[in-house]
């Protein structure tokens, strides 16, 4: 038997390894980019052996089946080019990192999740142009962060709890600490925000976990206040972009406030809630995986009103989009809408303002979502641009992601773990950690 | 010096002005109403000008191409359909005598410009910027771009940006409006504005009936009716204040449009084109105002006025608002010309990146920077365009390296050469050839490519036709006679030709072609109908009305037919009524609705089964009734007789309804007394009506008050009566005029020796369910009606004695055994329906069910070489199948195809049968029967060409241009049509009236049924008659000289075929074209 200590060890090298292995490859960004994806499924591999090994964390095991996956298909959705080949070798770095958070012990996750941050700070200010200079409030969030979780090794209660729902609020964005999560997602290169879409989320969720239910009443006032907020917030601002990755960036921060403000208001981070993140994590990545490929096709930073008319033309892209959009809608039978509903049913509030307030944002992502897809997919054809439908590759990644959502839609959660929902009333009327919990906050 | 009269100075601009309207519309076509669809060329105003000028004036204005796209013309080039030497000989003139040597092989210029015509290589391609899909040939198309460098000036910035402004400043005015320009530079959508706006109010005032509450206030004219309830509108389009800017408007529609053209600043050099470009924002329903305001007799058009000066006040109002709106908001500078020119020259880095933003060409991050300037009202534009420069040109540069490295690899493999070569050839060689390539667009491509598909067809046609008449399948004369069964007329249309063929086919019948009118020009109404059709093209006028009326030893069945025709009218109106109802349609759905099930699942499921049981109903119910025509004029004494017999019933009615007599009590006298009473105009009441009023039981009151009610009501009046009587003169031909129509007839189709017993006229009509267009399938020479009057009329005329001993007397026998017999050919079912065969005497019986038998074989075989054209059929049907499977299609309401005999159609032969006999000629060539030797004056082939002729090359045209461009020329998909006031169809909704065919008529899928070509006329006729003929009419040297018609002589002088060059002389054609 291996040493159960050894496994999130185990589970991290596998990518770090594969990493520290491709410069082999370097001149040959077509092996490379076989060599990660090869690197990737075998990590899945890993994670789906080891995963009867692992302590299951209240949020279940569903977000490390989901890292993997998604860092495979990000990259397979990437074009063959030179100037992706360091975002692959930082995408298993990431996956390494994001490996070792959600399965080590809390004092060595956080130290995983600084690195994660060093590496993002480091690759923004890279990545930093004049012309975008809300990107300094980018690196301005993710240093915050990394300072937080330092406090969360070093200081105090509540000071140190304090710290560490501030550095959640970073991974898990919640306004007014959303500036990290929308530069990573419009400033990283390559394939990486496909990836990150739902890396920080889930780190972000399973640091939320062990907190949420500690959380005292005027901080859950506070963060249920900020989640509405920024479920709105979110909401319009995705509205007004005409931009497809600024779109898809407020888009998520809206559908992860949503669920900010069912787990403050619940105070747990169930099962339900990592399938929730999962979803709309993977749809994200679907469809920065959908507008890379657009962007493979007519350069890098092609303004999407350029493009119409393309259903006639990729019809192979245009179906997978439309599944693509329909469940980024929260439409039946994908993961994003069973997410969603797990989270209202399970929710406290049977009817309150923030149930309103949540519906309406997911009307909202009905609508954008929507003009997004028809004006890409319908309209005048532009003939004047070549036209090519999928790669294989591409095809393969798009096929894999709305499969996937489709799966996480009807599978039943209790296969990533215990739903403490479901529990007996009077198991849940008092939260474990409360009394634990309010003494950690008022220590 | 004398003051100006301000009036008439006001009035002379407004003349002025009605004038530049006037030529401003010349670029639109006019648009009939569907119910008499009249095939025409869309561009036939501009028929004036070469085909290839008109075609770019139609890109201009309407943004319509006129060609096909190079795709297609490349399917036909490799399915064989054009050939490779036509394609040469249409590129001759264009090709250089230069040359490049690559490698080891010399490449002629010429060679590059067919790689460019047969491979697509100078499409339009926009090479994106940062481009990483992996191209095997990536290497070589590195290396050649590098090679470029040397050699490649890519335009400065600054210099590309300059370049621009001066282009859309000499833009701006003639094919470019204000509100275009607007949108274009910020995203408005002012255009779109303004056309919604224009299609709600043109929708609603042109209605015909159509609408259940129609607009109010029509009786102004469209201006005065808009102004009305637009000023109620609340800020329509976001134009503030609109209620008093519309109320305050100009009483003249032309004072309007001359403030709204001085508000936008419109130089007086430039307002013809801009009013055109106007008008082509919405060509459709623009259009069909333009035919009403020439049509002033067309009695909506005296009910509810309109024209283009109308339609450009309103329309000119809201471009001026609102562009002085945008213009304000966006620039701070007022909405005119002079202000929007000088901020393009002052402002051209803000001016060029707005631009360039609005169409998508900015890279997203410049494209966010000129929205927060544009939002901010910021300084920044230099500094963004700076940036752009030092940022965003140098990959500019690259892209366009790697696109034209792209095409020359292209190039290469277009020559046969390997790409790796280009690798090794001198910078100035590739430079050369990219310049060949550059200098030969995709968009110079089409009249080349069409030259070479015309090319190729005419040469196949006219090899078929100088085929020698053995070899042609001809059927043999009738046994022991030089006589045949029978001859037949037909219309001059490409679908009787397989007819005719087939009828030819089954034994010695004769067939001639005639336009299907056959020239009897009549107004006429059918038994039972209120209103009149008009029979004839829609270039000409006619003189004489024809009516359809029971025979007269059916007097007895009329009443009872009338009454009955009259409940089912009351039925169907009762239902209208319930239907368009405010509150009823709620009840009647409960109680009625399920009734309409039956006719949706018969019509979908059953449809021939369903068709043959209500049409069994309505015989049923109404039983069909013997009639004929109204052919003879009447002496006046008939005349007023029958114009009294109409007064008397109405007097009858009146005294029925109004005085309360029973019909026992209503004397002879008293009628005519009350009649001639209403028709003097006397107030005071005479004896002679008195008398029998009184003995009637009428007082005098009474009396007056039904002298009023016949007066004002009825317009019983002398005026009145003079108007009716003028009409019924009006009703039917003199023997003058018949000999004249028969005369002109016969002899212009060559009819006038061997006549065989029977003589059939066969006009054409057809069935279609659910079909707005199904005027379309109709006779055009008959005005887009069944042609079966005409053919009716002409075969009585002919059998008339007196015209027949009139003709005799010009040396035209009509045999005493010959009798002329009408019928009419359903296209859609290739039946035969033959008329008045009461007249048919007793002694013809044998021929007549001959010819009757002979028809239905004809029309079977017609069918089934129908059947082999539509995509669903893929086996050939027998004889059976074929019948009852067009049967199906012309009853079945959602079929989009139930005919498809028109489109195809290429040629126009003016000759002798015996030139097209036994040729197969797929249905394609319209075939008007003519002997020149029975003309030597050239008067009937003058008619000829100017009349039948014209008509063909409007049908052409219209099948050329919608088969080109379908969705500037043509309608749409017929899916999205909707009927909109009776007129015509949108696509929709909510959009302009649609021009011109429906995709499903001249598109096969995605490949056009109807091979686009321009109309090929082939006259056998001397070239000297031809030559002067050309010489007296404009329209002849505008078709010929113009390229818009191509014309070939078989002259019968020396038998030798020429084509006539649109250099005004003729080339003798020996072999190849």
């Amino acid at each position: 038997m291996i040493d159960a200590t050894l496994i999130p060890w185990i589970l991290a090298g596998v990518p770090l390894l594969g990493a520290a292995l491709s410069p082999a490859l370097w001149t040959h960004p077509h092996r490379l980019m076989a060599w990660s994806v090869g690197v990737c499924a075998v990590s899945l591999a890993c994670v789906v052996g080891f995963a009867g090994f692992l302590t299951t964390p209240p949020e279940g095991l569903l977000l490390l089946f989901l890292l993997p996956l998604t860092a495979g298909v990000s990259l397979l959705g990437q074009p063959h080019h030179r100037d992706h080949r360091a975002s692959w070798v930082l995408t298993l770095i990431f996956l390494s990192l994001g490996l070792g958070a959600l399965t080590s012990q809390p004092v060595i996750g956080k130290l995983f999740l600084m690195v994660i941050h060093g590496f993002v700070i480091v690759l923004l200010y890279r990545h930093h142009t004049p012309l975008w200079p809300i990107s300094w409030w980018g690196l301005g969030a993710y240093t915050l962060g990394a300072l937080c979780l330092l406090l969360t090794l070093v200081a105090a209660p509540p000071l140190s709890s304090m710290a560490a729902l501030l550095a959640c609020t970073i991974l898990l964005p919640l306004v007014p600490f959303h500036d990290g999560h929308l530069t990573a997602l419009t400033r990283l290169p390559g394939n990486l925000p496909s990836f990150m879409v739902l890396l920080f989320p889930a780190l972000g969720l399973h640091s939320l976990a062990p907190l949420a239910a500690t959380l005292p009443e005027p901080v859950v006032w506070t963060m249920s206040f900020l989640a509405l907020a920024g479920t709105v917030y979110g909401a319009i601002k995705a509205l007004a972009q005409s931009r497809v990755r600024l779109l898809l960036a407020y888009s998520s921060l809206s559908f992860f406030s949503m669920l900010w403000w069912c787990v403050v208001t619940t105070r747990s981070a169930t099962p339900r809630a990592a399938l929730f993140v999962g979803a709309v994590g993977l749809v994200m990545c679907g469809l920065l995986v959908a507008w890379q490929i657009i962007r493979t096709r007519y350069g890098d930073d092609v303004d999407p009103q350029a493009i119409s008319g393309l259903a006639s033309t990729m019809p192979q892209y245009a179906v997978l989009l439309s599944l693509l959009a329909l469940a980024a809608m929260g439409l039946p039978p994908f993961g994003v809408f069973a997410g969603f509903m797990g989270l209202l049913l399970s929710s406290t509030a049977a009817f309150s303002a923030g149930i309103v307030v949540l519906v309406c944002a997911w009307l909202a992502a009905s609508w954008y979502i929507l003009a997004l897809v028809q004006g890409l997919l319908f309209g005048a054809r532009r003939t004047d641009l070549r036209h090519a439908d999928l790669l294989q590759t591409e095809l393969v990644s798009l096929i894999i992601l709305v499969l996937t959502l489709l799966a996480l839609g009807v599978v039943p959660i209790s296969l990533f773990g215990p739903d403490r929902t479901t529990l007996p009333a009077s198991a849940n009327s008092q939260p474990a950690g409360i009394d634990s919990g309010s003494l950690v906050w008022n220590r | 010096m004398e003051p100006i009269n301000p009036l008439i100075d006001i009035e002379s601009r407004r003349m002025e002005l009605r004038g530049v309207v006037q030529l401003a519309g010349e670029v639109i076509a006019q648009y009939w109403p569907m119910r008499t669809f009249v095939h025409h060329n869309p561009l036939h105003s501009l028929e004036y000008l070469p085909f290839e000028e008109t075609a770019r004036r139609g890109k201009q204005f309407m943004g319509g191409h006129s060609y096909l796209p190079g795709t297609l013309y490349r399917e036909y080039l490799k399915t064989g359909r054009i050939e490779a030497a036509h394609l040469d000989a249409a590129l001759k003139p264009l090709v250089q005598d230069q040359s490049v040597t690559i490698g080891s092989r010399r490449i002629p210029h010429g060679d590059v410009l067919r790689a460019c015509l047969t491979d697509g290589l100078c499409a339009p391609a926009t090479e994106p910027l940062d481009d990483q899909l992996h191209d095997p040939a990536q290497a070589v198309i590195d290396v050649v771009a590098a090679s470029l460098s040397s050699e490649w000036g890519f335009p400065d910035l600054l210099k590309r940006i300059h370049l621009i402004v001066e282009g859309d400043q000499a833009a701006l005015g003639r094919w470019l409006t204000l509100s275009h320009w607007c949108d274009d530079t910020f995203g408005t959508q002012i255009v779109q504005q303004i056309n919604h706006e224009l299609i709600k109010w043109c929708e609603a005032f042109l209605d015909e009936g159509h609408a259940t509450w129609p607009m109010p206030g029509r009786e102004k004219g469209l201006y005065h009716a808009w102004k009305d309830l637009a000023a109620q509108e609340w800020s329509p389009c976001g134009i503030a204040d609109s209620r008093r800017k519309i109320a305050q408007l100009p009483d003249y529609p032309e004072d309007a449009l001359l403030r709204s053209l001085d508000t936008l600043g419109i130089p007086s050099n430039l307002r013809q084109d801009y009013l055109s470009l106007q008008l082509t924002a919405l060509p459709g329903w623009a259009g069909f105002i333009k035919w009403r305001a020439e049509e002033r007799d067309y009695p909506w058009q005296k009910a509810y006025p309109v024209g283009l000066v109308k339609f450009l006040a309103i329309r000119l109002w809201y471009a001026s608002e609102l562009v002085q709106k945008t213009c304000r908001e966006e620039l701070g500078i007022e909405g005119r010309y002079d202000a929007v020119v000088a901020y393009m020259r002052q402002h051209p880095d803000e001016y060029y990146l707005r631009r360039q933003r609005v169409a998508g060409r900015l890279p997203a991050l410049y494209a966010e920077e000129v929205d927060r300037l544009r939002h901010h009202k910021g300084n920044g534009w230099g500094r963004v365009i700076e940036r752009y420069g030092t940022d965003v040109v140098p990959r500019q540069e690259i892209a366009a390296r790697r696109s034209a490295a792209k095409r020359l690899v292209a190039l290469a493999r277009s020559l046969e050469l390997d790409p790796a070569v280009l690798a090794e050839t001198p910078h100035a060689t590739l430079k050369q050839l990219f310049d060949w390539m550059e200098s030969f667009p995709e968009s110079d491509h089409g009249p080349v490519w069409l030259k070479a598909l015309e090319a190729a067809y005419q040469q196949r046609l006219l090899a078929q036709l100088r085929t020698a008449p053995p070899q042609r399948i001809v059927p043999p004369d009738q046994p022991g006679t030089s006589r045949p069964y029978s001859q037949s007329v037909y219309c001059i249309d490409v679908r009787s030709e397989p007819f005719r063929r087939h009828l030819e086919s089954t034994g010695p019948h004769e067939t001639y072609g005639f336009a299907g009118f056959f020239a009897a020009f009549i107004r006429y109404r059918a038994w039972g109908k209120e209103h009149d059709t008009e029979q004839f093209p829609v270039i000409m006028r006619a003189k004489n009305e024809v009516r359809e009326i029971p025979r007269s030893y059916l007097d007895h069945k009329v009443s009872k037919h009338k009454s009955r025709t009259k409940w089912v009218h009351a039925g169907h109106t009762l239902l209208h009524d319930l239907k368009e109802n405010v509150v009823t349609p709620y009840v009647m759905v409960e109680s009625l609705g399920w009734f309409y099930g039956l006719p949706i699942f018969g019509k979908t499921l059953l449809p021939s089964l369903y068709q043959r049981w209500t049409s069994w109903l309505r015989r049923l119910f109404v039983p069909a009734i013997a009639t004929t025509l109204t052919v003879d004029k009447m002496a006046p004494a008939e005349t007023a007789e029958m114009l009294a017999a109409e007064h008397h019933a109405i007097v009858r009615k009146v005294l029925h309804e109004h005085g309360g007599l029973r019909s026992s009590r209503i004397t002879p006298a008293l009628v005519e007394a009350l009649r001639q009473h209403a028709l003097n105009g006397q107030t005071e009441l005479e004896p002679a009506l008195v008398e029998p009023a009184q003995l009637a039981g009428l007082s005098t009151d009474t009396l007056r008050l039904l002298v009023d009610i016949l007066r004002r009501q009825y317009d019983l009046t002398a005026r009145a009566a003079s108007r009716q009587k003028e009409r019924i003169t009006r009703t039917g031909f003199t023997v003058e005029e018949q000999t004249l129509t028969v005369d002109t007839a016969l002899r212009m189709m060559g009819l006038t020796d061997n006549l065989a017993r029977l003589v059939l006229i066969c006009a054409h009509g057809s069935t279609s369910e659910n079909n707005p267009y199904e005027s379309a399938l109709d006779c055009g020479a008959c005005g887009g009606n069944a042609g079966n009057p005409n053919a009716r009329v002409l075969a009585m005329m002919a059998n008339n004695q007196k015209v027949r001993e009139r003709l005799a007397k010009n040396k035209l026998v009509i045999p005493s055994d010959t009798h002329f017999l009408a019928g009419q050919v359903d296209t859609t079912t290739d039946e035969v329906q033959l008329f008045d065969l009461e007249d048919v005497p007793p002694t013809h019986r044998a021929d007549l069910a001959r010819l009757q038998e002979d028809l239905k074989e004809a029309s079977t075989l017609t069918s089934q070489e129908r059947c082999t054209r539509f995509p669903e059929v893929e086996q050939p049907l027998d004889e059976g199948a074929a019948e009852s499977h067009v049967r199906k299609r012309s009853v079945d309401w959602s079929q989009v195809r139930p005919e498809w005999g028109l489109s195809s159609n290429t040629a126009f032969v003016i000759g002798r049968r015996e030139l097209t006999k036994g040729l197969n000629l797929d249905g394609r060539v319209f075939l008007q029967s003519y002997d020149a030797a029975q003309d030597p004056s050239g008067r009937l082939l003058e008619v000829l060409l100017t009349g039948p002729q014209v008509v063909a090359q409007w049908i052409n045209m219209e099948h050329y241009f919608s088969a080109v461009d379908n969705d500037v020329y043509g309608s749409g998909s017929k899916i999205y049509h909707n009927v909109v006031g009776r007129i015509g169809i949108m696509s929709g909704p909510w959009s302009d009236l649609r021009l011109g065919l429906a995709r499903q008529t001249v598109m096969n899928g995605d490949v056009p049924y109807h091979e686009p070509m321009r109309l090929l006329s082939i006259v056998e006729a001397p070239r000297e008659r031809i030559d002067k003929l050309i010489e007296r009419h404009e329209i002849l040297r505008h078709y010929y000289h113009n390229e818009w018609v191509h014309l070939v002589a078989l002259d019968p002088d020396d038998q030798v075929w020429y084509r006539y060059r649109p250099t005004g002389e003729w080339v003798r054609i020996d072999g190849a074209l």
